[in-house]
Protein backbone atom coordinates (compact mmCIF):
# COMPACT_ATOMS: atom_id res chain seq x y z
CA UNK A 1 0.00 0.00 0.00
CA UNK A 2 3.06 2.49 0.35
CA UNK A 3 3.77 4.00 -3.03
CA UNK A 4 7.01 6.53 -2.19
CA UNK A 5 6.02 9.76 -3.33
CA UNK A 6 9.57 11.40 -3.30
CA UNK A 7 11.37 12.57 -6.67
CA UNK A 8 13.64 10.19 -8.25
CA UNK A 9 17.14 10.58 -7.02
CA UNK A 10 15.72 10.89 -2.94
CA UNK A 11 17.47 8.54 -0.17
CA UNK A 12 15.32 5.65 -0.42
CA UNK A 13 14.02 4.73 3.46
CA UNK A 14 16.04 2.18 5.53
CA UNK A 15 14.29 -0.28 6.23
CA UNK A 16 12.27 0.01 3.10
CA UNK A 17 8.73 -1.16 4.21
CA UNK A 18 7.13 -3.88 2.60
CA UNK A 19 3.23 -3.63 2.95
CA UNK A 20 0.69 -6.71 2.43
CA UNK A 21 0.97 -8.41 -1.02
CA UNK A 22 3.87 -6.08 -1.90
CA UNK A 23 7.33 -7.30 -2.56
CA UNK A 24 10.57 -5.40 -2.99
CA UNK A 25 14.04 -6.39 -4.22
CA UNK A 26 17.22 -5.03 -3.48
CA UNK A 27 21.40 -5.50 -5.07
CA UNK A 28 22.45 -2.26 -2.79
CA UNK A 29 22.43 -4.38 0.61
CA UNK A 30 18.76 -2.61 2.15
CA UNK A 31 16.99 -4.10 4.82
CA UNK A 32 13.37 -5.15 4.32
CA UNK A 33 10.59 -5.37 6.66
CA UNK A 34 7.32 -6.61 7.25
CA UNK A 35 5.44 -6.01 10.06
CA UNK A 36 2.50 -8.15 12.17
CA UNK A 37 2.50 -11.12 10.02
CA UNK A 38 -0.26 -13.36 11.30
CA UNK A 39 -1.34 -15.90 8.39
CA UNK A 40 0.81 -13.94 6.17
CA UNK A 41 3.89 -15.60 4.89
CA UNK A 42 7.11 -13.51 4.74
CA UNK A 43 8.98 -15.45 1.45
CA UNK A 44 12.57 -14.26 1.25
CA UNK A 45 14.73 -15.00 -1.08
CA UNK A 46 18.71 -14.27 -1.51
CA UNK A 47 21.63 -15.04 -4.12
CA UNK A 48 24.90 -14.90 -1.23
CA UNK A 49 27.00 -14.39 -5.03
CA UNK A 50 25.32 -11.33 -6.17
CA UNK A 51 24.13 -10.33 -3.05
CA UNK A 52 20.58 -9.93 -4.27
CA UNK A 53 17.89 -10.35 -2.17
CA UNK A 54 14.17 -9.78 -2.00
CA UNK A 55 11.35 -10.06 0.46
CA UNK A 56 7.36 -11.03 -0.43
CA UNK A 57 4.31 -10.19 2.17
CA UNK A 58 1.82 -12.60 0.64
CA UNK A 59 -2.00 -13.01 1.86
CA UNK A 60 -3.10 -15.42 -0.01
CA UNK A 61 -1.65 -18.80 -1.54
CA UNK A 62 -2.94 -19.07 -5.27
CA UNK A 63 -2.53 -16.60 -8.03
CA UNK A 64 -2.50 -18.83 -11.06
CA UNK A 65 -6.46 -19.46 -9.90
CA UNK A 66 -7.13 -15.86 -9.84
CA UNK A 67 -5.34 -14.51 -12.73
CA UNK A 68 -7.40 -10.94 -13.40
CA UNK A 69 -6.12 -10.20 -9.86
CA UNK A 70 -2.32 -11.72 -9.90
CA UNK A 71 -1.59 -10.07 -12.86
CA UNK A 72 -2.74 -6.57 -11.08
CA UNK A 73 -1.07 -7.57 -7.88
CA UNK A 74 1.05 -10.61 -8.41
CA UNK A 75 2.94 -9.69 -4.38
CA UNK A 76 -0.33 -10.80 -3.16
CA UNK A 77 -0.09 -14.54 -3.97
CA UNK A 78 2.57 -16.77 -3.11
CA UNK A 79 3.16 -18.54 -6.27
CA UNK A 80 2.58 -15.18 -8.28
CA UNK A 81 5.15 -13.48 -5.96
CA UNK A 82 7.53 -15.79 -5.86
CA UNK A 83 8.08 -16.09 -9.54
CA UNK A 84 7.78 -12.28 -9.71
CA UNK A 85 10.68 -11.42 -7.30
CA UNK A 86 12.69 -14.26 -8.97
CA UNK A 87 12.56 -12.79 -12.40
CA UNK A 88 13.08 -9.18 -10.80
CA UNK A 89 15.92 -10.52 -9.02
CA UNK A 90 17.72 -12.54 -12.02
CA UNK A 91 17.37 -8.99 -14.00
CA UNK A 92 19.14 -7.21 -11.13
CA UNK A 93 22.01 -9.93 -11.55
CA UNK A 94 21.27 -12.91 -9.18
CA UNK A 95 21.86 -16.40 -10.93
CA UNK A 96 18.58 -18.45 -10.37
CA UNK A 97 20.66 -21.66 -9.73
CA UNK A 98 22.39 -20.13 -6.37
CA UNK A 99 19.32 -18.32 -5.04
CA UNK A 100 17.88 -20.23 -1.54
CA UNK A 101 14.25 -19.25 0.45
CA UNK A 102 13.59 -18.59 3.87
CA UNK A 103 10.17 -18.69 5.08
CA UNK A 104 8.50 -16.90 8.04
CA UNK A 105 4.70 -16.72 9.22
CA UNK A 106 1.92 -18.92 8.23
CA UNK A 107 0.51 -18.65 12.02
CA UNK A 108 -3.10 -19.80 13.07
CA UNK A 109 -4.03 -17.84 15.52
CA UNK A 110 -8.40 -18.22 15.16
CA UNK A 111 -10.52 -21.66 14.89
CA UNK A 112 -13.46 -20.73 12.92
CA UNK A 113 -15.45 -23.17 11.41
CA UNK A 114 -15.45 -21.31 8.09
CA UNK A 115 -11.23 -21.09 8.84
CA UNK A 116 -10.83 -25.22 7.88
CA UNK A 117 -7.09 -26.24 7.58
CA UNK A 118 -5.95 -22.51 8.80
CA UNK A 119 -5.86 -19.64 6.32
CA UNK A 120 -1.74 -19.49 7.18
CA UNK A 121 -1.20 -23.16 6.99
CA UNK A 122 -2.59 -22.95 3.43
CA UNK A 123 -0.39 -19.73 2.73
CA UNK A 124 2.78 -21.88 4.02
CA UNK A 125 1.47 -25.08 1.87
CA UNK A 126 1.42 -22.79 -1.37
CA UNK A 127 4.95 -21.39 -0.45
CA UNK A 128 6.80 -24.31 -0.38
CA UNK A 129 5.20 -26.12 -2.89
CA UNK A 130 5.81 -23.48 -5.70
CA UNK A 131 9.57 -22.92 -4.48
CA UNK A 132 9.51 -26.50 -4.84
CA UNK A 133 8.34 -26.52 -8.54
CA UNK A 134 10.73 -23.73 -9.07
CA UNK A 135 14.23 -25.73 -7.46
CA UNK A 136 14.77 -22.99 -4.97
CA UNK A 137 15.81 -24.94 -1.75
CA UNK A 138 14.47 -23.70 1.47
CA UNK A 139 17.40 -23.45 3.56
CA UNK A 140 15.03 -22.14 6.82
CA UNK A 141 11.86 -21.27 7.96
CA UNK A 142 10.02 -20.12 11.19
CA UNK A 143 6.32 -21.06 10.21
CA UNK A 144 2.87 -21.68 11.97
CA UNK A 145 2.17 -21.42 15.51
CA UNK A 146 -0.22 -18.67 17.02
CA UNK A 147 1.94 -15.91 17.33
CA UNK A 148 2.25 -13.08 14.99
CA UNK A 149 6.03 -11.95 13.74
CA UNK A 150 7.34 -9.06 12.23
CA UNK A 151 10.20 -9.86 10.51
CA UNK A 152 13.42 -7.57 8.71
CA UNK A 153 15.73 -9.29 6.33
CA UNK A 154 19.04 -7.76 5.32
CA UNK A 155 19.97 -8.05 1.57
CA UNK A 156 23.55 -6.94 2.49
CA UNK A 157 24.00 -10.81 4.21
CA UNK A 158 20.42 -12.60 3.91
CA UNK A 159 20.02 -13.20 7.18
CA UNK A 160 16.31 -13.30 7.60
CA UNK A 161 15.37 -11.42 11.77
CA UNK A 162 12.49 -12.23 13.08
CA UNK A 163 10.55 -10.64 16.25
CA UNK A 164 7.42 -12.13 18.31
CA UNK A 165 5.25 -10.86 20.44
CA UNK A 166 5.31 -13.42 23.07
CA UNK A 167 9.26 -13.41 23.11
CA UNK A 168 10.88 -11.13 26.09
CA UNK A 169 12.08 -8.92 23.03
CA UNK A 170 14.72 -11.78 21.85
CA UNK A 171 14.92 -12.15 17.78
CA UNK A 172 15.77 -14.99 15.85
CA UNK A 173 17.96 -14.77 13.35
CA UNK A 174 17.31 -17.49 9.86
CA UNK B 1 -28.37 5.49 -7.49
CA UNK B 2 -26.69 2.29 -6.95
CA UNK B 3 -23.11 1.52 -5.91
CA UNK B 4 -21.84 -1.75 -7.18
CA UNK B 5 -18.60 -2.79 -6.18
CA UNK B 6 -16.60 -1.99 -9.65
CA UNK B 7 -17.41 1.70 -9.46
CA UNK B 8 -16.88 2.23 -6.07
CA UNK B 9 -13.40 0.31 -6.91
CA UNK B 10 -12.93 2.90 -9.62
CA UNK B 11 -13.29 5.69 -7.08
CA UNK B 12 -11.02 3.96 -4.98
CA UNK B 13 -8.35 3.94 -7.49
CA UNK B 14 -9.21 7.75 -7.90
CA UNK B 15 -8.54 8.34 -4.57
CA UNK B 16 -5.06 6.17 -4.42
CA UNK B 17 -4.37 7.65 -7.80
CA UNK B 18 -4.52 11.35 -6.53
CA UNK B 19 -2.82 11.09 -3.25
CA UNK B 20 0.12 9.72 -5.26
CA UNK B 21 0.13 12.52 -7.14
CA UNK B 22 -0.55 15.15 -4.24
CA UNK B 23 2.31 13.34 -2.81
CA UNK B 24 4.70 14.17 -5.12
CA UNK B 25 3.93 17.48 -6.26
CA UNK B 26 4.21 18.28 -2.41
CA UNK B 27 7.55 16.59 -2.16
CA UNK B 28 8.97 18.52 -5.16
CA UNK B 29 7.74 21.79 -3.27
CA UNK B 30 9.00 21.50 0.04
CA UNK B 31 11.49 18.87 -0.62
CA UNK B 32 10.21 16.83 2.07
CA UNK B 33 10.07 13.14 1.19
CA UNK B 34 6.91 12.27 1.29
CA UNK B 35 4.88 8.61 1.10
CA UNK B 36 1.23 7.35 0.85
CA UNK B 37 -0.52 5.81 3.75
CA UNK B 38 -3.77 4.46 3.51
CA UNK B 39 -6.24 5.57 1.42
CA UNK B 40 -9.92 4.71 1.83
CA UNK B 41 -13.28 5.62 0.80
CA UNK B 42 -15.55 6.45 3.12
CA UNK B 43 -19.10 7.06 3.88
CA UNK B 44 -19.46 9.79 6.43
CA UNK B 45 -22.65 11.22 7.76
CA UNK B 46 -22.85 14.99 8.08
CA UNK B 47 -23.16 15.06 11.77
CA UNK B 48 -19.81 12.46 11.73
CA UNK B 49 -18.23 14.89 9.51
CA UNK B 50 -19.22 18.07 11.59
CA UNK B 51 -17.81 16.77 14.48
CA UNK B 52 -14.40 15.26 13.04
CA UNK B 53 -13.50 19.13 11.89
CA UNK B 54 -14.69 20.78 15.17
CA UNK B 55 -12.61 18.17 17.24
CA UNK B 56 -11.48 20.92 19.32
CA UNK B 57 -8.03 21.19 17.49
CA UNK B 58 -7.97 24.50 15.45
CA UNK B 59 -7.73 23.71 11.46
CA UNK B 60 -6.40 25.79 8.38
CA UNK B 61 -7.79 24.53 5.09
CA UNK B 62 -7.79 25.48 1.53
CA UNK B 63 -11.40 24.83 -0.66
CA UNK B 64 -11.87 24.80 -4.17
CA UNK B 65 -14.81 23.93 -6.29
CA UNK B 66 -14.93 21.09 -8.80
CA UNK B 67 -16.83 21.39 -12.20
CA UNK B 68 -16.71 19.23 -15.61
CA UNK B 69 -16.65 15.92 -15.12
CA UNK B 70 -17.10 15.33 -11.18
CA UNK B 71 -18.84 18.78 -9.89
CA UNK B 72 -18.45 19.37 -6.16
CA UNK B 73 -16.38 20.37 -3.50
CA UNK B 74 -12.51 19.71 -2.03
CA UNK B 75 -11.26 20.62 1.42
CA UNK B 76 -8.17 20.14 3.01
CA UNK B 77 -7.83 20.67 5.85
CA UNK B 78 -4.42 20.70 8.04
CA UNK B 79 -4.33 20.73 11.80
CA UNK B 80 -2.78 24.19 12.71
CA UNK B 81 0.71 22.97 14.03
CA UNK B 82 1.08 21.13 10.74
CA UNK B 83 -0.03 24.26 8.64
CA UNK B 84 2.83 25.95 10.81
CA UNK B 85 5.31 23.30 9.89
CA UNK B 86 4.34 23.87 6.35
CA UNK B 87 5.04 27.50 6.28
CA UNK B 88 8.21 26.90 7.89
CA UNK B 89 9.47 24.08 5.64
CA UNK B 90 8.64 26.34 2.65
CA UNK B 91 9.96 29.56 4.47
CA UNK B 92 13.14 28.91 6.70
CA UNK B 93 14.41 31.70 7.43
CA UNK B 94 13.10 34.18 10.15
CA UNK B 95 11.77 37.35 9.72
CA UNK B 96 8.83 37.82 7.16
CA UNK B 97 7.04 34.82 5.97
CA UNK B 98 7.92 33.07 8.97
CA UNK B 99 4.78 31.73 10.91
CA UNK B 100 3.96 33.07 14.71
CA UNK B 101 6.04 32.18 17.68
CA UNK B 102 2.69 31.65 19.50
CA UNK B 103 0.69 28.60 18.60
CA UNK B 104 -2.64 31.24 19.09
CA UNK B 105 -2.00 33.79 16.93
CA UNK B 106 -3.01 34.64 13.77
CA UNK B 107 -1.48 33.66 10.23
CA UNK B 108 -0.06 36.82 8.51
CA UNK B 109 -0.55 37.49 4.44
CA UNK B 110 2.27 35.52 4.17
CA UNK B 111 1.52 32.61 5.82
CA UNK B 112 -1.83 32.28 4.37
CA UNK B 113 -0.52 32.42 0.74
CA UNK B 114 2.17 30.37 1.31
CA UNK B 115 -0.56 27.36 2.80
CA UNK B 116 -3.10 28.52 0.06
CA UNK B 117 -0.23 27.42 -2.63
CA UNK B 118 0.33 24.30 -0.94
CA UNK B 119 -3.01 23.65 -0.69
CA UNK B 120 -3.80 24.28 -4.53
CA UNK B 121 -0.90 22.12 -5.56
CA UNK B 122 -2.10 19.12 -3.37
CA UNK B 123 -5.73 19.98 -4.50
CA UNK B 124 -4.39 19.98 -8.55
CA UNK B 125 -2.27 16.65 -7.89
CA UNK B 126 -5.61 14.66 -6.79
CA UNK B 127 -7.57 16.28 -8.98
CA UNK B 128 -5.26 15.30 -12.08
CA UNK B 129 -5.11 12.21 -10.55
CA UNK B 130 -8.72 11.89 -10.45
CA UNK B 131 -9.08 13.31 -14.34
CA UNK B 132 -6.86 10.55 -15.13
CA UNK B 133 -8.77 7.43 -13.99
CA UNK B 134 -12.08 8.71 -15.35
CA UNK B 135 -10.48 9.85 -18.86
CA UNK B 136 -12.33 13.04 -18.50
CA UNK B 137 -11.46 16.87 -17.40
CA UNK B 138 -12.14 18.09 -13.74
CA UNK B 139 -11.76 22.25 -13.86
CA UNK B 140 -10.94 23.76 -10.25
CA UNK B 141 -11.82 27.01 -8.96
CA UNK B 142 -9.68 29.66 -7.43
CA UNK B 143 -8.52 28.15 -3.86
CA UNK B 144 -10.13 29.98 -0.93
CA UNK B 145 -8.13 30.01 2.44
CA UNK B 146 -10.24 28.90 5.42
CA UNK B 147 -9.27 28.73 8.92
CA UNK B 148 -11.07 28.01 12.38
CA UNK B 149 -11.81 25.51 15.34
CA UNK B 150 -15.31 24.61 13.82
CA UNK B 151 -16.75 23.05 10.77
CA UNK B 152 -18.35 26.23 9.95
CA UNK B 153 -15.56 28.01 8.35
CA UNK B 154 -14.93 24.96 6.64
CA UNK B 155 -18.51 23.85 4.85
CA UNK B 156 -20.38 27.32 4.71
CA UNK B 157 -21.16 27.63 1.57
CA UNK B 158 -20.60 24.12 -0.14
CA UNK B 159 -23.86 23.38 -0.80
CA UNK B 160 -22.57 19.93 -1.53
CA UNK B 161 -21.87 18.85 2.19
CA UNK B 162 -24.57 16.34 3.66
CA UNK B 163 -27.24 17.21 6.04
CA UNK B 164 -26.49 15.59 9.73
CA UNK B 165 -28.15 12.10 8.68
CA UNK B 166 -26.98 12.02 4.91
CA UNK B 167 -24.08 9.69 3.87
CA UNK B 168 -21.30 11.75 1.84
CA UNK B 169 -18.50 9.54 0.13
CA UNK B 170 -15.35 11.16 0.87
CA UNK B 171 -11.78 10.24 -0.10
CA UNK B 172 -9.56 9.78 2.88
CA UNK B 173 -6.00 9.83 2.35
CA UNK B 174 -3.04 9.72 4.02
CA UNK B 175 0.39 11.63 2.95
CA UNK B 176 2.88 10.86 5.40
CA UNK B 177 5.85 13.44 5.18
CA UNK B 178 9.07 11.14 6.28
CA UNK B 179 11.08 12.98 9.97
CA UNK B 180 7.96 15.31 9.88
CA UNK B 181 4.54 16.04 11.27
CA UNK B 182 2.60 17.28 9.03
CA UNK B 183 -1.32 15.84 8.38
CA UNK B 184 -4.17 16.83 7.34
CA UNK B 185 -7.46 15.33 6.23
CA UNK B 186 -8.62 15.37 2.76
CA UNK B 187 -12.84 15.92 2.20
CA UNK B 188 -14.42 15.72 -1.10
CA UNK B 189 -18.01 16.47 -0.89
CA UNK B 190 -19.27 15.50 -4.78
CA UNK B 191 -22.61 16.97 -6.31
CA UNK B 192 -25.23 13.68 -5.95
CA UNK B 193 -26.17 13.64 -9.56
CA UNK B 194 -22.74 14.19 -10.97
CA UNK B 195 -21.90 11.06 -8.75
CA UNK B 196 -24.74 9.27 -10.50
CA UNK B 197 -23.03 10.41 -13.91
CA UNK B 198 -20.04 9.18 -12.90
CA UNK B 199 -21.34 5.47 -11.50
CA UNK B 200 -23.48 5.60 -14.81
CA UNK B 201 -20.32 5.59 -16.91
CA UNK B 202 -18.92 3.00 -15.06
CA UNK B 203 -21.63 0.47 -16.09
CA UNK B 204 -23.35 0.10 -13.11
CA UNK B 205 -26.58 -1.16 -14.45
CA UNK B 206 -29.95 -0.95 -13.00
CA UNK B 207 -30.06 -4.13 -10.84
CA UNK B 208 -26.57 -4.54 -10.21
CA UNK B 209 -25.30 -2.94 -6.21
CA UNK B 210 -26.75 -1.73 -3.63
CA UNK B 211 -29.74 1.45 -3.27
CA UNK B 212 -27.59 4.40 -2.21
CA UNK B 213 -30.10 5.65 0.18
CA UNK B 214 -30.82 1.95 1.69
CA UNK B 215 -26.63 1.93 2.39
CA UNK B 216 -27.44 5.22 4.40
CA UNK B 217 -30.47 3.32 5.91
CA UNK B 218 -28.32 0.56 7.30
CA UNK B 219 -25.05 2.74 8.37
CA UNK B 220 -27.82 4.96 10.58
CA UNK B 221 -29.04 0.94 11.85
CA UNK B 222 -25.03 0.44 12.36
CA UNK B 223 -25.04 3.79 14.58
CA UNK B 224 -27.81 2.46 16.56
CA UNK B 225 -25.39 -0.46 17.18
CA UNK B 226 -22.82 1.06 18.01
CA UNK B 227 -24.80 3.05 21.08
CA UNK B 228 -26.02 0.00 21.89
CA UNK B 229 -22.33 -1.27 22.73
CA UNK B 230 -21.39 1.75 24.45
CA UNK B 231 -24.10 1.40 26.76
CA UNK B 232 -23.70 -2.02 27.02
CA UNK B 233 -19.65 -1.81 27.93
CA UNK B 234 -20.85 1.10 30.84
CA UNK B 235 -23.29 -1.39 32.13
CA UNK B 236 -21.06 -4.40 31.97
CA UNK B 237 -17.33 -2.94 33.25
CA UNK B 238 -18.98 0.50 34.88
CA UNK B 239 -16.42 2.58 32.68
CA UNK B 240 -18.43 5.48 30.95
CA UNK B 241 -17.74 5.38 27.38
CA UNK B 242 -19.08 6.69 24.01
CA UNK B 243 -18.72 6.14 20.61
CA UNK B 244 -16.47 8.63 19.14
CA UNK B 245 -15.99 7.98 15.83
CA UNK B 246 -18.23 6.06 13.19
CA UNK B 247 -17.10 5.36 9.73
CA UNK B 248 -18.70 2.88 7.09
CA UNK B 249 -14.86 2.10 4.77
CA UNK B 250 -15.03 0.82 1.27
CA UNK B 251 -11.58 -0.26 0.92
CA UNK B 252 -9.37 -2.72 -0.78
CA UNK B 253 -8.90 -5.86 2.38
CA UNK B 254 -5.33 -5.04 2.62
CA UNK B 255 -5.37 -1.87 3.96
CA UNK B 256 -6.83 -2.76 7.29
CA UNK B 257 -3.88 -4.85 8.83
CA UNK B 258 -1.90 -1.88 7.13
CA UNK B 259 -3.36 1.03 9.04
CA UNK B 260 -3.18 -0.43 12.35
CA UNK B 261 0.38 0.28 13.97
CA UNK B 262 2.52 -2.04 14.74
CA UNK B 263 1.73 -2.15 19.00
CA UNK B 264 0.46 -4.99 20.99
CA UNK B 265 -3.39 -5.17 20.90
CA UNK B 266 -5.65 -7.64 22.65
CA UNK B 267 -8.24 -8.67 19.99
CA UNK B 268 -11.50 -10.89 20.31
CA UNK B 269 -12.86 -11.88 17.06
CA UNK B 270 -16.39 -13.95 15.91
CA UNK B 271 -17.75 -15.20 13.17
CA UNK B 272 -21.03 -14.55 12.17
CA UNK B 273 -23.57 -16.37 9.92
CA UNK B 274 -26.65 -15.40 8.29
CA UNK B 275 -27.70 -12.67 5.78
CA UNK B 276 -25.39 -10.82 6.28
CA UNK B 277 -22.21 -13.42 7.23
CA UNK B 278 -18.77 -12.17 8.03
CA UNK B 279 -16.17 -11.35 10.98
CA UNK B 280 -16.78 -9.21 13.66
CA UNK B 281 -13.52 -7.78 16.06
CA UNK B 282 -13.06 -5.97 18.51
CA UNK B 283 -9.44 -4.67 19.31
CA UNK B 284 -8.28 -3.00 22.59
CA UNK B 285 -4.57 -1.22 23.24
CA UNK B 286 -3.01 -3.52 26.19
CA UNK B 287 -3.89 -0.69 28.78
CA UNK B 288 -7.89 -0.54 28.20
CA UNK B 289 -7.56 -4.35 28.47
CA UNK B 290 -6.16 -3.94 32.19
CA UNK B 291 -8.72 -2.00 32.59
CA UNK B 292 -11.79 -3.70 31.28
CA UNK B 293 -10.23 -6.60 33.16
CA UNK B 294 -9.89 -4.81 36.56
CA UNK B 295 -13.66 -3.22 36.25
CA UNK B 296 -14.59 -6.76 35.47
CA UNK B 297 -13.03 -9.00 38.20
CA UNK B 298 -14.15 -9.05 41.80
CA UNK B 299 -10.40 -8.14 42.58
CA UNK B 300 -7.39 -6.96 40.78
CA UNK B 301 -5.46 -10.03 39.28
CA UNK B 302 -1.63 -10.18 39.33
CA UNK B 303 -1.73 -10.33 35.58
CA UNK B 304 -4.42 -8.91 34.01
CA UNK B 305 -3.69 -11.65 30.71
CA UNK B 306 -3.79 -14.68 32.12
CA UNK B 307 -6.86 -17.16 32.34
CA UNK B 308 -9.08 -15.03 34.00
CA UNK B 309 -8.34 -11.90 33.07
CA UNK B 310 -8.66 -13.51 29.26
CA UNK B 311 -12.19 -14.75 30.16
CA UNK B 312 -13.26 -11.82 31.63
CA UNK B 313 -12.40 -9.75 28.02
CA UNK B 314 -14.08 -12.61 26.26
CA UNK B 315 -17.23 -11.78 27.92
CA UNK B 316 -17.20 -8.24 27.30
CA UNK B 317 -16.75 -9.28 23.76
CA UNK B 318 -19.42 -11.42 24.02
CA UNK B 319 -22.05 -8.78 24.91
CA UNK B 320 -20.69 -6.44 22.82
CA UNK B 321 -20.73 -8.75 19.85
CA UNK B 322 -24.42 -9.22 20.92
CA UNK B 323 -25.15 -5.72 21.01
CA UNK B 324 -23.98 -4.52 17.60
CA UNK B 325 -25.44 -7.73 15.63
CA UNK B 326 -28.62 -8.23 16.85
CA UNK B 327 -29.41 -4.51 15.74
CA UNK B 328 -28.61 -5.83 11.93
CA UNK B 329 -31.06 -8.77 12.80
CA UNK B 330 -33.79 -7.14 14.12
CA UNK B 331 -33.85 -4.86 11.20
CA UNK B 332 -33.07 -7.06 8.77
CA UNK B 333 -35.85 -9.51 10.67
CA UNK B 334 -33.38 -12.34 10.33
CA UNK B 335 -31.19 -14.28 12.39
CA UNK B 336 -27.54 -13.42 13.09
CA UNK B 337 -25.42 -16.18 14.97
CA UNK B 338 -21.94 -15.35 15.86
CA UNK B 339 -19.55 -17.79 17.07
CA UNK B 340 -17.89 -18.06 20.76
CA UNK B 341 -15.39 -15.56 20.93
CA UNK B 342 -11.32 -16.32 19.68
CA UNK B 343 -9.38 -14.42 21.74
CA UNK B 344 -5.55 -12.90 20.78
CA UNK B 345 -2.75 -10.77 22.22
CA UNK B 346 -0.44 -9.97 19.45
CA UNK B 347 0.88 -7.43 17.10
CA UNK B 348 -1.70 -5.34 15.91
CA UNK B 349 -1.73 -6.42 12.10
CA UNK B 350 -1.52 -10.01 12.99
CA UNK B 351 -4.80 -10.04 14.99
CA UNK B 352 -6.59 -8.94 11.77
CA UNK B 353 -4.97 -10.49 8.77
CA UNK B 354 -6.23 -14.25 9.53
CA UNK B 355 -9.58 -12.42 8.91
CA UNK B 356 -8.76 -10.37 5.44
CA UNK B 357 -6.79 -13.09 4.40
CA UNK B 358 -10.22 -15.79 4.36
CA UNK B 359 -12.23 -13.01 2.91
CA UNK B 360 -9.63 -12.32 0.22
CA UNK B 361 -10.47 -15.93 -1.01
CA UNK B 362 -13.62 -14.51 -2.51
CA UNK B 363 -13.26 -10.69 -2.77
CA UNK B 364 -11.26 -8.08 -3.34
CA UNK B 365 -12.62 -4.73 -1.22
CA UNK B 366 -14.54 -4.71 1.79
CA UNK B 367 -17.49 -2.80 3.34
CA UNK B 368 -15.92 -2.39 6.68
CA UNK B 369 -18.15 -0.85 9.70
CA UNK B 370 -15.66 0.88 11.72
CA UNK B 371 -16.07 1.99 14.97
CA UNK B 372 -14.35 3.76 17.86
CA UNK B 373 -15.77 3.70 21.27
CA UNK B 374 -13.68 5.46 24.04
CA UNK B 375 -14.30 6.69 27.90
CA UNK B 376 -13.96 10.28 28.65
CA UNK B 377 -12.62 10.39 31.94
CA UNK B 378 -10.37 6.74 31.74
CA UNK B 379 -7.86 4.72 29.53
CA UNK B 380 -10.69 2.86 27.50
CA UNK B 381 -10.61 2.95 23.85
CA UNK B 382 -11.87 -0.15 21.49
CA UNK B 383 -11.68 -0.12 18.00
CA UNK B 384 -14.92 -2.15 16.39
CA UNK B 385 -14.41 -3.80 12.64
CA UNK B 386 -17.40 -5.54 11.43
CA UNK B 387 -16.61 -6.94 7.99
CA UNK B 388 -19.31 -8.61 6.51
CA UNK B 389 -19.07 -11.04 3.54
CA UNK B 390 -19.67 -8.71 0.35
CA UNK B 391 -22.35 -10.48 -1.40
CA UNK B 392 -24.09 -11.10 1.34
CA UNK B 393 -24.06 -7.62 2.59
CA UNK B 394 -25.82 -6.44 -0.58
CA UNK B 395 -28.05 -9.25 -0.61
CA UNK B 396 -29.48 -8.40 3.03
CA UNK B 397 -29.09 -4.43 2.26
CA UNK B 398 -31.59 -4.68 -0.77
CA UNK B 399 -33.70 -6.55 1.21
CA UNK B 400 -33.92 -3.54 3.73
CA UNK B 401 -37.58 -2.29 4.73
CA UNK B 402 -36.85 1.58 4.71
CA UNK B 403 -39.54 1.69 6.96
CA UNK B 404 -38.66 -0.32 9.87
CA UNK B 405 -35.55 1.09 10.35
CA UNK B 406 -36.61 3.82 12.90
CA UNK B 407 -39.04 1.82 14.60
CA UNK B 408 -37.35 -1.57 15.26
CA UNK B 409 -36.06 -1.62 18.87
CA UNK B 410 -32.37 -2.66 18.80
CA UNK B 411 -31.58 -3.31 22.06
CA UNK B 412 -29.52 -6.48 22.80
CA UNK B 413 -30.33 -9.06 25.61
CA UNK B 414 -27.93 -8.94 28.24
CA UNK B 415 -27.01 -12.43 29.73
CA UNK B 416 -24.91 -14.63 31.13
CA UNK B 417 -22.57 -16.15 28.29
CA UNK B 418 -20.38 -18.96 28.60
CA UNK B 419 -16.84 -18.14 27.34
CA UNK B 420 -14.38 -20.80 28.25
CA UNK B 421 -14.71 -23.38 26.10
Amino acid sequence: MKTYGSEPGAPEPDPVRVGISEFEISDSGQRLKSYGLGSCVAVALYDDQSEVGGLAHVMLPDGDENDDMSERKPGKFADTAIRAMLRQMVESGASYTDVEAKLAGGGDMFEFESFGDGVGQRNVVAAQEELDKLGVPIVAEEVGGQEGRTVEFDTGTGVLSIRTADGDGTIEEL
Amino acid sequence: MKLDVTALGTFYQMAQEGAGLAAGRLTRMTDVDTRVGVTKLNFMRGSDIRSELGDGVRKVGVRVELTGALKGHAVIAFDRESAAHLVQTLQPSAGDGSPPEDADAEFDEMNRSAITEVGQIMHSGFIDGWADVLGSAIDVSTPEYVDGDSAEPFLNGVDTAPGTDDLALLFQSQIEAIDTEIEFKYYLFPDHDSMEDVLDQQGVSSDDGIEYDKLAGFDRLAQRGADEVASNVSTMTGIDTDVEIRRLNFVPLEVLPEEIDDEMLVGVAFEFDGVPSGYLLFLFDEASAREVVNAMLPTAPDDEFDAMGQSAIKELGNIMASGFLDGWANVLDTTIDHSPPEYNHDMGAAVIDPVVIQLGEEQEYAFVFDTSVQAADREFDCNIYAIPNESDLERAINDLPMDRIEEVPTKAEIEEVETDS
